[in-house]
């Protein structure tokens, strides 16, 4: 028995160390007064904290990564919700089809993405690398939106468009009036699944990067094999805490684990 | 169900017609350029010619450890940690399941560069090991398999834990009892009732973990630096270095064909335990 | 006044893709009638009731309701009424909201609307719960809401999809009498659904017992449960000794059977087990199983036209299991079967 009641405190201890330590340690390495990156930090300052922000193409690089995250989600969404919503209520052929054709950017290794857009779109048809990245980065969103959305429409019963349309709707009133409102929070949490998997996204951008288009993981990858200096880490566990902050919120307030 | 087929295909084909554009066809076009001969034709040399350069095999196995490798100890951890978090009582149950589940939330950049900190020459590994006499000189960690193990198994270990928790919730809440009293120790505890139940659980996260193991590039690149390579991490090079976008297509083909591979053997897997399952059943009635 | 033509459906074929669920279906029902649609699971009911209400255009056939083909009438034209066997509430609106939906995408002024939702709320009795979610109320009230909502478009027809199918006992009789009041009151058109022979027999004016998508037979309650047409109808209503005629006998497992007395010309006579006389007559069986139900008891008889079912009243004295018995089949009682099969 009392192998028993340590097994349980110990396992768990050990798992969480190893699962949340390094990121407690890459925070307290971003405190540190030191030159170089070094636990336990050498002193206490916020220097590396305040030079995150001067640091010019980091924040180039997070306005691109912030535009591709928010307008990659809703353009993933706006294509996502009316094909979840079609194969959620039609009877349609080939509906396998479609869902496979729309969930396979999931299960092809993000590299291989981008290295395909690049030579296959970006180059032939002199697409711009902004461009190129806020496609990839749609269609990288898309099965997520997908899933999300459709688990969110399959546990809304159907029926309540067709009382709609009894009642006198149009089927694209029923839409807006008794479905939208109703997936509201599955909508919320594929846009924040969205926003957090394209943020935090590096092989598809890997290749499309140009002249002073880069997305935050990518240059944050740059920067730190040429600096050894604890900015990064500083650079990282502010945005480990955005992370977190949006998913916790996210999750007090949408329930946010019930979709995902 | 509604039965209009082109309202259907109306809201559908945008996002269809989107993915096979912007996806699907640049990576058919590109997986073909491996089969593609020098004066027109079709050959598939540029397989042969990959695997006969003991680099590359190199490498090739190397994916396929580092992925085998650490999809197992995955999973005996997870077990393990499921296990654990299963037991507790529901509030705090929550709680933990949420900080297995954070990290997921975490850049991998962000991740992957705390072991650099921890397994570099002065990083706390190397500190801990000089200050108990177990080394003099620093050893060499990071750059190595073991760096990409460690980073690798932090990565996606989550996944596993989190499709065993599921798994083991939705076992029957007799049947370790059960297995208990008939006189069971716990080791045949696992074999004969733990594990044929929560198969599908192990099957979900092994699929998770080890494509993610194939398609992670991040962590080879900044953990196995430009010597230690995996598939992943030698497709760029083979592109930015070499220029080699035949080589390229040739991984490219490599690793999807790798990831459904192992996606339909984790499948049979599950399904043959399942017919000798049912067969034992049969004879015991 | 009353239009007893009020809803025709003619030649009406119904099918999801390939398969046909409802075939050439032909039925005429009055204003102000209550109709039931009495079938087992999966006989074509709640597919004809999508089709009335346009929510399933027809394969073929016609939907003429009140003087007007209404077949190719979209389903939000209708002012057809549905209440779904799962209610269908909106779960993002309240009761209030829920009940004025259809009234407010007509554009009714608002204070005629407030009116009519607040009357059909009360006459529901759920004037206490106008604020309440639908996820907050019991299945009881939720359907009450559903009847609400339907009735405040006052539609020319309400058609109710197993109205009582997901209420336990008690509410079941409480919804009985409250479709009744309701179509009572208002003298809608209401044609419902059901696969339980006593809520049709006790509700309906008129019963349309369906099987496999068509029509089985149409008549009062007292025509389909006193003198059902067809074997699978009276199976249906309970009549458990069943025979096909053939030259004036019964055909039974072991040979044809001579009944005493005048045998009418029909492809099958059927009783009930009360019919069934015990103690004289005929035939011999052997008592295999007796049950005591109340008022009645019930035998199963072994016999040369096969198992017997017959009840009398539990007053007499039982008989043991095993006991020897005469029995007869009377004639003059039996349901005379016009279709067999
Ligand atoms: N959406 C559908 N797609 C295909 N077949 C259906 C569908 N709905 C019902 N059916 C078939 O049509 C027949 C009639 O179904 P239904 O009208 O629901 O029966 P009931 O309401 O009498 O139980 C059944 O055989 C059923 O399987
Ligand atoms: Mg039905």
């Amino acid at each position: 028995m009392m192998a028993r009641n340590l097994f349980i405190p110990i396992t768990l201890g050990l798992v969480i160390t190893f699962l949340i330590g390094p990121f407690l340690i890459i925070v307290a390495a971003s405190f540190s007064a030191g030159e170089t990156l070094a636990f336990p930090p050498q002193g206490f300052s916020l220097r590396w904290i305040a030079k995150v922000f001067t640091v010019e193409s980091f924040r180039d690089s997070f306005y691109m990564s912030m535009f591709l995250a928010i307008g990659g989600t809703l353009a993933a969404l706006i294509l996502g919700i009316p094909a979840s919503y079609a194969l959620s209520r039609y009877k349609l052929p080939g509906a396998e089809t479609i869902r496979t054709i729309v969930s396979a950017p999931i299960i092809v290794p993000g590299i291989i993405v981008g290295l395909s857009l690049l030579r296959y779109i970006v180059v032939p048809f002199q697409v711009g690398i902004t461009l190129a990245l806020f496609l990839a980065h749609t269609a990288l969103i898309l099965p997520y939106a997908v899933r999300v959305v459709s688990a969110s429409l399959g546990n809304l019963r159907s029926d309540i468009e067709e009382a709609a349309v009894l009642l006198g709707s149009s089927r694209l009133g029923a839409f807006f009036r008794v479905v939208l409102p109703n997936i509201r929070g599955g909508i919320m949490s594929a846009f924040i699944l969205g926003f957090v998997t394209s943020f935090n996204q590096v092989p598809v951008s890997l290749f499309l990067s140009g002249p002073g288009v880069r997305t935050l993981p990518v240059d944050m990858i740059a920067y730190m094999e040429i600096v050894f200096d604890p900015s990064v880490a500083a650079l990282s566990a502010l945005l480990a805490f955005m992370s977190i902050g949006i998913v916790f919120l996210a999750e007090r307030f949408l329930g946010f684990s019930r979709y995902v | 169900m509604f039965q209009n087929r082109a309202e259907a295909l109306a809201l559908a084909l945008p996002a269809a017609l989107f993915a096979a554009a912007v996806f699907i066809a640049p990576v058919v076009i590109l997986l073909s350029d491996g089969f593609r001969a020098p004066g027109g034709g079709w050959t598939i040399s540029a397989y042969t010619e990959f695997f006969s350069s003991s680099l590359n095999q190199a490498v090739f196995l190397r994916t396929l450890k580092l992925g085998v490798l650490v999809t197992i100890v995955a999973a005996v951890i997870g077990y393990a940690a499921a296990f654990a978090i299963v037991s507790l009582e529901p509030g705090k149950k929550g709680k933990v399941t949420g900080l297995i589940v954070l990290p997921l939330m975490i850049s991998p950049v962000a991740r992957t560069y705390a072991w650099i900190v921890i397994l570099g020459r002065t990083g706390i590994v190397n500190q801990a090991f000089q200050a108990l006499g177990i080394s003099e000189a620093p050893l060499r960690i990071l750059f190595s398999e073991t760096a990409i193990f460690i980073g690798l198994l932090q990565l996606f270990l989550p996944l596993m834990i989190i499709s065993l928790i599921s798994a083991l919730e939705n076992m029957p809440k007799d049947a370790i009892p059960a297995a208990r009293v008939l006189g069971a120790n716990w080791f045949q505890v696992f074999w004969k009732v733990i594990l044929p139940l929560t198969k599908e659980g192990v099957v979900i996260g092994g699929t998770l973990v080890f494509t993610g193991c194939l398609t992670a590039y991040i962590t080879p690149a900044i953990l196995g630096g430009s010597k230690v390579l995996m598939l992943e991490t030698l497709l760029y090079q083979q592109v930015t270095v070499s220029n080699n976008f035949v080589a390229a297509s040739v991984i490219a083909l490599i690793l999807i064909v790798m990831s459904f591979a192992a996606n339909i053997l984790l499948k049979r897997v599950a399904t043959a335990r399942n017919k000798t399952m049912r067969n034992t059943k049969g004879t015991a009635q | 006044m009353s239009d007893p033509n009020f809803l025709t459906l003619e030649n009406l074929t119904l099918a999801y893709g390939d398969t046909v669920a409802v075939k050439d279906l032909n039925l005429t029902i009055g204003k102000g009638e209550l109709v039931a649609f009495l079938g087992p699971s999966g006989c074509g009911k709640t597919t004809t009731m999508r089709a009335i209400a346009g929510l399933l255009s027809p394969a073929s056939g016609h939907v003429k309701l009140d003087g007007a083909d209404i077949t190719r009438v979209s389903a939000n034209k209708r002012n057809v009424g549905l209440m779904f066997q799962s209610y269908a509430l909106f779960p993002h609106l309240s009761v209030y909201e829920n009940v004025a939906f259809g009234l407010r995408l007509k554009k009714t002024p608002a204070a005629e609307l407030d009116k009519r939702v607040r009357a059909g709320i009360t006459s529901v009795g759920l004037s206490d719960y106008a604020d309440r979610k639908p996820g907050e109320l019991s299945g009881g009230q939720q359907q009450r809401v559903a009847l609400a909502r339907s009735m405040v478009m006052e539609p020319k027809v309400l058609l109710l999809d197993e109205p009582l199918s997901n209420l336990d006992a008690r509410l079941r009789l409480d919804m009985r009498s409250e479709l009744q009041r309701v179509q009572k009151e208002t003298g809608v058109t209401m044609i419902f659904v059901t696969h339980d022979q006593g809520e049709a027999l006790s509700l309906a004016d008129r019963i349309v017992v369906m099987k496999r998508g068509a029509i089985e037979q149409i008549g009062s309650p007292e025509d389909i449960y006193n003198r059902p047409t067809s074997a699978f109808v009276a199976d249906f209503v309970g009549f458990e000794n069943i025979f096909e005629l053939s030259d004036g006998r019964l055909k039974t497992p072991k040979g044809p059977v001579e009944l005493s007395g005048p045998v009418p010309i029909a492809a099958g006579l059927a009783w009930r087990p009360r019919m069934v006389t015990l103690g004289s007559g005929p035939f011999q069986g052997t008592v295999r199983g007796a049950s005591f139900a109340g008022n009645s008891r019930e035998y199963l008889l072994d016999t040369p036209l096969g198992p017997i079912k017959a009840e009398v009243d539990a007053a007499l004295p039982p008989h043991e299991l095993g006991a020897e018995l005469a029995f007869d089949l009377p004639v003059g009682t039996a349901a005379q079967l016009s279709t067999f099969g």
